[in-house]
């Protein structure tokens, strides 16, 4: 058995070798499991990085909401304002161009309205009776030196020359006032004619005659139907500014002098036809009639 | 868990739901450049139009404007208020072809220094004929109230409607009452020891004293009226304060018969002339 131990002079040789390859090999895989698994201590540190970094993102996400969230607040804040004021700017100008048209309009309620052309002004007068609003007419007025009527709607029969004469160049006011009067006044006769026309055709015995100017009338009528005696009544209006006649006469219709009781009613026919419009006297007249009626009835 | 761990778990969890909320929320650039954009955008499309029609809105309310101012001296009525209240359509049809239309105004102003405020009611009928507007009620309300005659004058009207007749002679009232006031102010500057107005300018009265003899003094009492039919004209009256003494001296009544005598000067010389030859008389009257 010098063999094996006669390659090993120092006794420990062959056991040696093999030991220290076994003790390498246990190194090296030892070695590689301490790779794999971290120690303690680098474990620890990378989670507090992670941490940290996550913290960091955490906080620019914060401002980054932040800062998004104030924006849109912000924004949506002062969109409207800006808005708002322009609208309620064409707003309030529409509504004082509103109020200011109907205004304009209301001056035909005044008598005298008008509107403004590239001439001058065209004046509109508005004719009423008590409540009954009846024709206008129109006067184009060129404004130069001196004034002049472009053109009208004025009937011929109104003394438009004449107005225009005394007043137009002076005092236009005065001048439109002055036609205000005529045609308000030829207006109202001409409404009363009409009316006593369409209204008390039972008391007219006869067609009512009268001129274009209606300061002329002439007619005949009863004062309760069916009665053979009737009045022949002149009404002359001297006055072309006035709406009631200066003089009127009621004439009994026969050759004899009427009795005390029909002169009376004549009379006082005459002092009502000077008096109170013509349409209302004959309405009084068929009140009259009416409480007669009622009189005889009860 | 230990804490760390646990600190970690929470911050990705809140880092998870505030990147959901930051991609709900528009990113600041893009807001404002759309935000930009869109403004921009109506300048430049409907701003221009709506300067356009801003400007022409302007220059028809200073067109309007003018007219108003022209009308309003043109008449000497000043329209500061109106509106028309309602439009009620009466559907009640009682004949064919019949329509009813009630309005409701509403008006005040001033002419000159009386104001007004009005409110009245005007019914249109348009039948296939014609179309024909009534004033089915009115009211009136006056200042000052101190012209009895205004007043009196101012219920006539509402009872018979006639609103016209109400401004026509109103715009005569006031052209008398001014120049009833302006010949009063003429008198006591032409005659200042003369004439007397205890009352002002503006009453109805002018008094005249004669100097030499302080006992003796004439009153014109000058008032405007208003007729039924709305003719406004004046009426002046002479009234005499004389001492008793001297009316047993007057033999001729001529003090008696002055107011008569006053009337028939009025219509000779007209206002003017007869008020100052009055006061040239009494001023220089002896007896």
């Amino acid at each position: 058995m010098e063999s094996a131990n006669t390659l090993c002079q120092g006794g420990e040789c062959k056991g040696g070798v093999l030991a220290h390859l076994e003790r390498l090999e246990a190194q090296v895989s030892r070695s590689h499991a301490k790779s794999e698994e971290p120690t303690v201590q680098e474990k620890e540190s990378s989670l507090r990085t992670k941490i940290h970094k996550l913290r960091q993102q955490r906080d620019k996400l914060r401002a980054e909401v932040k800062q998004r969230r104030a924006r849109v607040k912000a924004s949506s804040a002062n969109e409207d304002p800006n808005k708002t004021v322009e609208i309620s700017e064409q707003e309030v100008l529409e509504r004082q161009w509103e109020t200011m048209k109907a205004t304009l309009q209301a001056y035909r309620f005044t008598g005298l309205s008008g509107k403004l052309t590239s001439r001058g002004v065209c004046v509109c007068i508005s004719t009423a009776f008590e409540g009954n609003l009846l024709d206008s007419y129109f006067v184009d007025l060129v404004i130069e030196k001196p004034l002049r009527i472009h053109h009208h709607s004025i009937p011929v029969f109104i003394p438009l020359e004449k107005i225009a004469t005394a007043y137009l160049q002076t005092d236009i006011q005065h001048f439109l006032f002055s036609l205000c009067e005529y045609l308000n006044a030829y207006s109202r006769r001409k409404y009363q004619a009409d009316q006593l026309e369409s209204d008390f055709l039972p008391f007219l015995t006869g067609p009512v005659q009268r001129n274009a100017l209606c300061n002329l009338l002439s007619f005949t009528y009863t004062v309760e139907q069916g009665c053979q005696t009737s009045f022949s009544a002149r009404l002359v209006y001297e006055d072309l500014t006035a709406s009631l006649p200066t003089d009127v006469t009621v004439t009994w219709p026969g050759a004899e002098a009427p009795s005390p009781h029909w002169e009376e009613r004549r009379a006082s026919h005459e002092v009502l036809f000077r008096t109170k419009p013509l349409h209302q006297v004959f309405a009084s007249f068929s009140k009259e009639v009416e409480k007669l009626d009622l009189s005889l009835v009860s | 868990m230990d804490p760390e761990a646990r600190e970690l778990r929470a911050l990705e969890a809140e880092i998870a739901a505030l990147q959901r909320e930051c991609k709900m929320l528009p990113k600041p650039e893009e807001k404002t450049l759309s935000g930009a954009r869109k403004s921009f955008q109506k300048i430049s499309q409907s701003d221009s139009e709506e300067l356009e029609s801003l400007k022409d809105l302007k220059s028809q309310l200073g067109h309007l404007k003018s007219e108003l101012s022209f009308l309003s001296k043109l008449t000497g009525i000043n329209i500061r208020n109106y509106s028309k209240v309602e439009d009620i359509v009466d559907t009640e049809v009682t004949e064919k072809d019949t329509k009813k239309v009630l309005q409701r105004h509403r008006l005040s102003g001033n002419c000159n220094m009386v104001t007004f405020q009005l409110e009245f009611q005007v019914l249109e009928i348009e039948t296939k004929e014609k179309i024909s507007s009534v004033i089915t009620d009115l009211s009136i309300i006056m200042e000052p109230t101190e012209y009895s005659e205004l007043s009196e004058f101012a219920s006539r009207a509402e009872e018979k409607r006639d609103l016209l007749m109400f401004f026509q002679s109103l715009h005569f009232f006031v052209e008398w009452y001014e120049y009833r006031e302006n010949t009063f102010k003429h008198f006591k500057e032409k005659y200042p020891d003369s004439v007397y107005l205890s009352d002002g300018t503006c009453s109805d009265c002018m008094e005249i004293h004669s100097a030499r003899q302080p006992g003796f003094e004439l009153m014109i009492v000058w008032r405007i009226q208003i007729d039924d039919q709305g003719k406004v004209f004046p009426k002046l009256d002479l009234l005499t304060k004389v001492p008793e003494r001297a009316l047993e001296l007057d033999k001729n009544k001529v003090i008696e018969t002055a107011p008569l005598s006053f009337r028939s000067l009025l219509g000779v010389l007209g206002i003017e002339a007869a008020l100052d030859s009055l006061i040239r008389l009494f001023s220089a009257k002896n007896d």
